[in-house]
């Protein structure tokens, strides 16, 4: 850590080998493009670099990217326009079908389910802001605590319930229209 | 078990909403789905709130397991972009300035002095000669203005008289 303070080219490079994983990791929670992660994830290593001084290693260096990455892909995703809710029209005969399934007990997992899951996760989300997409992704997707969200954001306890609450009800509330739309019937599971 | 219980009986009289809400799906106590459940199975509203959770829950599930994973080139690539900062960085601002508005600075001096090549060589004659011109009638104008008392100017006795005398002399 002290090497690569005083500029030690071996060190930057070793950093990058061991928290790239992590850093890709926060990156794939808002963006789903191979580009726009490793984008992402560079700036987020030369924005390390530049600021590595004022480091004062009172938490972990893992923790300290984590927050810059943070903070980075949520100015990228800023600076993007957010989408219009999801219609019923929107969806492609693979997503409808997928509905379909959940609705009924022949649920099937495949790599193929799962893209069309997450791609309809995508298009959901991207209603939401990116802070309230990176609240529910952190505590629903990946079983964060309240308490590591805090801290991998800034953000204050409070604001992340506030976030991940309003995030919920927004995923369910459109998920419902889909689902009235069609007139689907949910099974009384 | 007792405050589950006493949540159930809350529930079955309360929209389900707000406790979908609250907390993910998968942190909800099995006493607390089961309620969730009695509740949607008498109220319509309440059942298609409970299934639209259910399927966000599962896609956003799906939406956290599909992380990209680092490329093998990403390590270089990354250090690769960090010399070429620093090089950046090491360099003066105004040498940095000089360089990028290099070409915008030389093609305009080029277009300055070939604009004023152009006014003073392929123009200088006319000008010169519509100079003269105004400079003349303006010096006829200045004089006559001046001098209002015309000496050139001949009056009419003097032109007959003249007429006349070179009648006679050609006679």
């Amino acid at each position: 850590m002290r090497q690569a303070q005083d500029g030690d080219e071996s060190a930057f490079a070793e950093i990058v080998r061991r928290y790239s994983p992590r850093v890709f990791s926060t990156a794939s929670r808002f963006f789903r493009q191979r580009s726009l992660v490793e984008e992402a994830a560079q700036e987020v290593f030369l924005k390390a670099f530049t600021q590595l001084g004022s480091f004062e290693g009172r938490g972990s260096l893992e923790g300290w990217l984590t927050r810059i990455a943070t903070n980075t892909c949520l100015n990228m995703l800023r600076a993007g326009k957010r989408r219009p809710e999801l219609t019923v029209s929107d969806l492609s005969d693979e997503e409808d079908q997928w509905l379909e399934q959940q609705l009924s007990d022949t649920k099937q997992r495949s790599v193929e389910s799962n893209l069309v899951a997450a791609d309809l996760a995508d298009r959901l989300l991207s209603v939401l802001s990116p802070e309230d997409q990176q609240a529910l992704l952190m505590i629903d997707g990946e079983e964060a605590s309240i308490k590591e969200v805090a801290e991998a954001t800034g953000w204050s306890e409070s604001k992340v319930k506030v976030r991940a609450f309003r995030a919920r009800k927004k995923i369910r509330e459109a998920m419902e229209k889909l689902l009235r739309s069609q007139d689907r019937k949910p099974a009384t599971t | 078990m007792q405050g589950e219980r006493r949540q159930g009986e809350r529930m079955k009289d309360k929209h389900i909403t707000e406790v979908l809400d609250n907390a993910a799906l998968a942190t909800l106590s099995p006493g607390e789905l089961d309620e969730i459940r009695a509740h949607a199975r008498d109220c319509e509203p309440c059942r298609t709130a409970f299934a639209a959770a259910q399927i966000s829950a599962v896609m956003i599930k799906e939406r956290t397991q599909a992380a990209v994973e680092p490329s093998p080139f990403f390590q270089t690539r990354v250090m690769a972009a960090w010399r070429e900062q620093q090089a950046v960085e090491s360099v003066p601002a105004i040498v940095r300035l000089w360089r990028s508005s290099r070409a915008l600075v030389s093609s305009m001096a080029l277009a300055t002095v070939a604009l004023g090549a152009l006014s003073f060589v392929v123009s200088a004659p006319a000008t010169t000669s519509t100079l003269d011109q105004t400079t003349a009638s303006s010096a006829y104008s200045a004089e006559s203005v001046i001098f209002q008392d015309n000496d050139d100017q001949l009056s009419y006795d003097q032109v007959i008289n003249a007429i006349y005398t070179d009648d006679g002399d050609n006679k």
